[in-house]
């Protein structure tokens, strides 16, 4: 375990040194990231503000907290790619990760989580020029920011193992391309990217609330600034703890299959 | 006599230039057609891509009628616009931009720059995705049924405004690609600037009226996405004012100067010459 | 008339590079002030080429040598010193320059990847504006020359990597360019295609009078291609002049190679013993009792063969390099 907690610190600790290097780069991903939410912000603003003051019972400033909160979840759920894994796959760098003696994922989320740690720093200037700008409400209870900071990790790993599961599938096939595509468009309707999910119709919030995508977003951006009970909080991080669960027994399924073949197969 | 020198010299730099483009169009074409899968490829995510977009749309207009004084058939053109426009900076301006960023950080853009056709023109001509054009299809498919919802107010007139607003909003994009590509001469590593542009270029999906009045600035003088995507929708639905196409000129020339400074100060900062 | 092709006077680059030591203090530290230093990579060097000479640039790795050649090429701006080539200032990079002069870099290729030769050599002639008749006349001579016929119509990706530095080659060389300049051309590959492209620019220097510079650290390049090295070390330019004059220059002996028609374990009275297997024996003897020792062998012992010859290039060089190490 100990052996672990150093693979981690030391990883995350490399993931910081080499983001410092590109600190040019690093703001121009950042401004690449802000730009979405505030396109979508001003949509729904202007059509609360014509429809006399809230959508689907979201004030402008309402909006403004569901965006702005929604920039720091999304730094937070960044992951590695299914094109990353294929990628890997397919240019023999897996066959090189293959030779560690720790599961390549560790090596993925550790690194990704030291990176999360600069650009939480490098967030908080952006969120208060945002807030200045768009003049967000919410008024959270320590129970909402408790749970918060438990969610957006939880997001983190919920994501993690998606797009890990989905990568890994280039184990057997590499023209998977479409799937991935498929399942990004989905998860941009039904996790809360593009909307707060009480904007969508009754039967399309039923079906994201028995998937994983809108626990990777739109539940932990709503625990800080929505109105939420104590049980939705608790059940909310009891789904995705579920959903990690299930991630992982995934991964390892696929994990060990796929490795099978391919080194049967592949190069 | 000078001036007739400088003319004919002119001239034959423009032919060569026009039958080099040929020359890498024809190469580009060849090696794309070699992967026909890519062409399906290509094709599902446009109708994804698609797909989404419609739904966006059609949400929006769950919980209202028009957005800023845009109409759901107006909309649609907006977006038919945007996949046109989309398509081909994927198929022409994208891939030669991003085939410079990995030359300027791997070396090998000193191929580009001993060759006796200017640096700038090389660099921006050498690569054409083919199959990206699907997108070019698939917003012409939108278009035609938003312009045919259209049709009282659209004519003659607002298809030529259409096709100058559009020539005028790509030569700006080019211009803005171009200035953000040559930041890779002293930042190096700027894969992220793709990120950028397109979480920019996404803006444009929407008309940007609807944008705070700084924002608007920004996507109109900063990052070109109005001048590019707006601008030609507007003149498919006749809102364009007499001062919109001059003043989107007088724009383009102004970006393509300062482009074209700017890459020469980044291709001395390359060979190393003192400022 | 000017004869010169090359001047080179006084030639310098210097870099200023950021310096940093590991750690999270040390990179937080340069987040707010970074330190300097600067690097001469090229200090001070001067030669002049004549047409049609094949110039061999010898230096271990980072000793500028690739940095000169790219400063004639207009590639880089010297920080000192004025480059002249074919009458050109290299850094303006004029069109009429560019259209006389050719870059190969071993390492990098130029070449559409997913397809034929053929069609990069076509994209080749609409960059150099060559007229056609004449275009197809030189791309079929060299292709008949490096005996490429079949390989020209696959796709570059398929092909072996010394095959397709041929197809480099050759695509480098459509617009008959008067200077070639050649950074580590046969770099990664086999002895046989070495052999096969270094015989292809001795070929082509010999029928059209190109120049040549070519920097390598490959001895056996330089040694087939070039009459004339320049040897570069730290940036500073250490030896101008013919490679037989080379070992003369720096190495004060000479390798004696004897083949005895019987054992005999006594030859180290001539000179240092490098190997022997009784029968076979390599001395080392001192350049000026050369002739001395030899003339006593062949007096005092039965011997069947008998060369004598300048050490190894490499060794010289390396000795060279040590002791300008050693110095500065």
């Amino acid at each position: 375990m100990k052996r672990y907690i150093d693979f981690y610190l030391t990883s995350m600790k490399i993931a910081i040194l080499e983001q410092f290097q590109y600190r040019a780069q690093n703001y121009f991903y950042l401004v690449g990231v802000i730009v979405e939410p505030t396109i979508y912000l001003v949509v729904w603003s202007t059509i609360a503000n014509q429809q006399g003051g809230s959508v689907g019972g979201y004030t402008p400033g309402a909006l403004a907290a569901y965006y702005i909160v929604w920039t720091l979840v999304r730094q937070m759920n960044i992951v590695f790619t299914p094109y990353g894994w294929e990628d890997r796959i397919q240019h023999g760098r897996l066959s090189m990760e293959l030779l560690r003696p720790l599961h390549p994922i560790h090596n993925d989320v550790a690194y990704f989580a030291g990176w999360k740690v600069v650009m939480i720093f490098l967030w908080i200037p952006v969120a208060v020029g945002l807030a200045l700008i768009f003049k967000p409400t919410f008024d959270p209870t320590w129970l909402q920011i408790i749970v918060f900071s438990v969610a957006i990790w939880g997001a983190y790993l919920v994501r993690t193992m998606i797009y890990a599961v989905l990568g890994l599938i280039t184990l057997w096939t590499t023209r998977v391309s479409a799937i991935f595509e498929l399942t990004f468009a989905f998860e941009m309707i039904l996790s809360g990217r593009f909307v707060p999910m009480t904007l969508m119709p009754e039967w399309v919030q039923r079906i994201a609330y028995y998937l994983p995508f809108q626990w990777t977003f739109y539940f932990p951006i709503n625990a800080l600034v929505g109105q939420v009970r104590t049980s939705e909080l608790l059940g909310g991080l009891g789904m995705q703890l579920l959903w990690i669960l299930i991630g992982l027994v995934f991964v390892r399924i696929v994990w060990y299959f796929g490795v099978r073949h391919f080194s049967a197969v592949g190069n | 006599m000078a001036f007739a020198t400088s003319l004919r010299w002119e001239i034959e730099t423009t032919v060569q230039t026009l039958t080099l483009i040929w020359s890498y169009l024809r190469i580009g074409i060849a090696n794309e057609l070699q992967y026909r899968v890519n062409f399906f490829i290509q094709l599902l995510q446009s109708f994804i891509a698609l797909g989404t977009g419609l739904i966006g749309l059609w949400l929006v207009f769950s919980h209202t009628t028009t957005l800023a004084g845009w109409t759901q058939p107006e909309l649609l053109a907006v977006m038919g616009v945007y996949i046109l426009v989309g398509g081909f900076i994927q198929a022409g301006i994208q891939p030669n931009m991003q085939r410079l960023m990995t030359e300027i950080q791997d070396g090998s853009l000193d191929f580009a720059l001993t060759k006796p056709v200017d640096g700038q023109i090389l660099v921006s001509i050498r690569e054409f995705r083919f199959w990206q054009l699907t997108d070019v299809l698939v917003g012409l498919v939108v278009l035609v049924i938003a312009v045919l919802q259209l049709q009282e107010t659209f004519g003659p007139l607002q298809a030529l405004g259409f096709a100058v607003a559009l020539l005028l909003g790509g030569v700006m994009i080019y211009c803005f690609w171009l200035m953000l590509t040559t930041t890779a001469f002293w930042l190096i590593r700027v894969y992220e600037l793709v990120n950028l542009f397109q979480g920019l270029y996404a803006a444009g999906r929407w008309p940007i009226s609807i944008y705070p009045t700084w924002l608007r600035l920004g996507l109109t003088f900063l990052v070109p996405v109005a001048f590019a995507v707006t601008v030609p929708a507007q003149a498919l639905t006749d809102r364009l004012t007499s001062t919109t196409l001059p003043g989107a000129l007088a724009l383009t020339i102004v970006l393509f100067v300062l482009a074209r400074i700017i890459w020469r100060l980044g291709l001395r900062g390359y060979s190393g010459a003192s400022a | 008339m000017k004869t010169t092709i090359i001047n080179a006077t006084n030639l310098s680059k210097h870099y200023k590079v950021p310096v940093r030591e590991a750690g999270l203090k040390a990179a937080t530290r340069s987040l707010f002030k970074r330190s300097y230093k600067t690097i001469k990579a090229v200090d001070d060097i001067s030669f002049q080429i004549e047409p049609g000479e094949v110039v061999g640039f010898l230096g271990p790795n980072g000793a500028g040598k690739t940095t000169t050649l790219k400063m004639l090429s207009g590639l880089l701006f010297p920080t000192g010193g004025t480059p002249d080539v074919l009458g050109f200032q290299p850094s303006r990079r004029q069109a009429d320059f560019l259209r006389q002069i050719t870059l190969v870099m071993g390492n990098r290729s130029q070449l559409a990847w997913d397809l034929p030769a053929l069609d990069s050599f076509d994209l080749q002639r609409a960059i150099y504006g060559i007229p056609r008749p004449e275009f197809e006349k030189t791309r079929d001579e060299f292709i008949k020359m490096l005996e490429i016929k079949d390989l020209v119509q696959k796709p570059i990706r398929n092909l072996s990597l010394g095959e397709r530095m041929k197809m480099e080659i050759v695509g480098s060389l459509l617009h008959r360019p008067k200077v070639l300049f050649l950074d580590e051309p046969t770099i990664g590959l086999d002895v046989t295609m070495q052999r096969r492209i270094r015989s292809f620019i001795a070929e082509y220097n010999q029928r059209t009078g190109a120049t040549v510079l070519l920097t390598s650290h490959y001895m056996a390049d330089v040694e087939a291609l070039c009459k004339r090295v320049i040897v570069i070390h730290n940036g500073k330019l250490l030896f101008d002049g013919m490679l037989s004059s080379l070992a003369e220059r720096f190495s004060g002996f000479k390798t004696v190679e004897v083949t005895l028609t019987q054992n005999n374990g006594g030859m180290d009275q001539y000179g240092q013993v490098l190997a022997s297997d009784g029968v076979h024996v390599t001395l080392r003897i001192a350049r000026e009792d050369t002739p001395r020792m030899t003339a006593r062998i062949l007096a005092e012992q039965e011997v069947e063969d008998l060369t004598v010859e300048d050490p190894p290039i490499e060794d010289v060089i390396e000795k060279v390099f040590a002791q300008n190490s050693a110095a500065a």
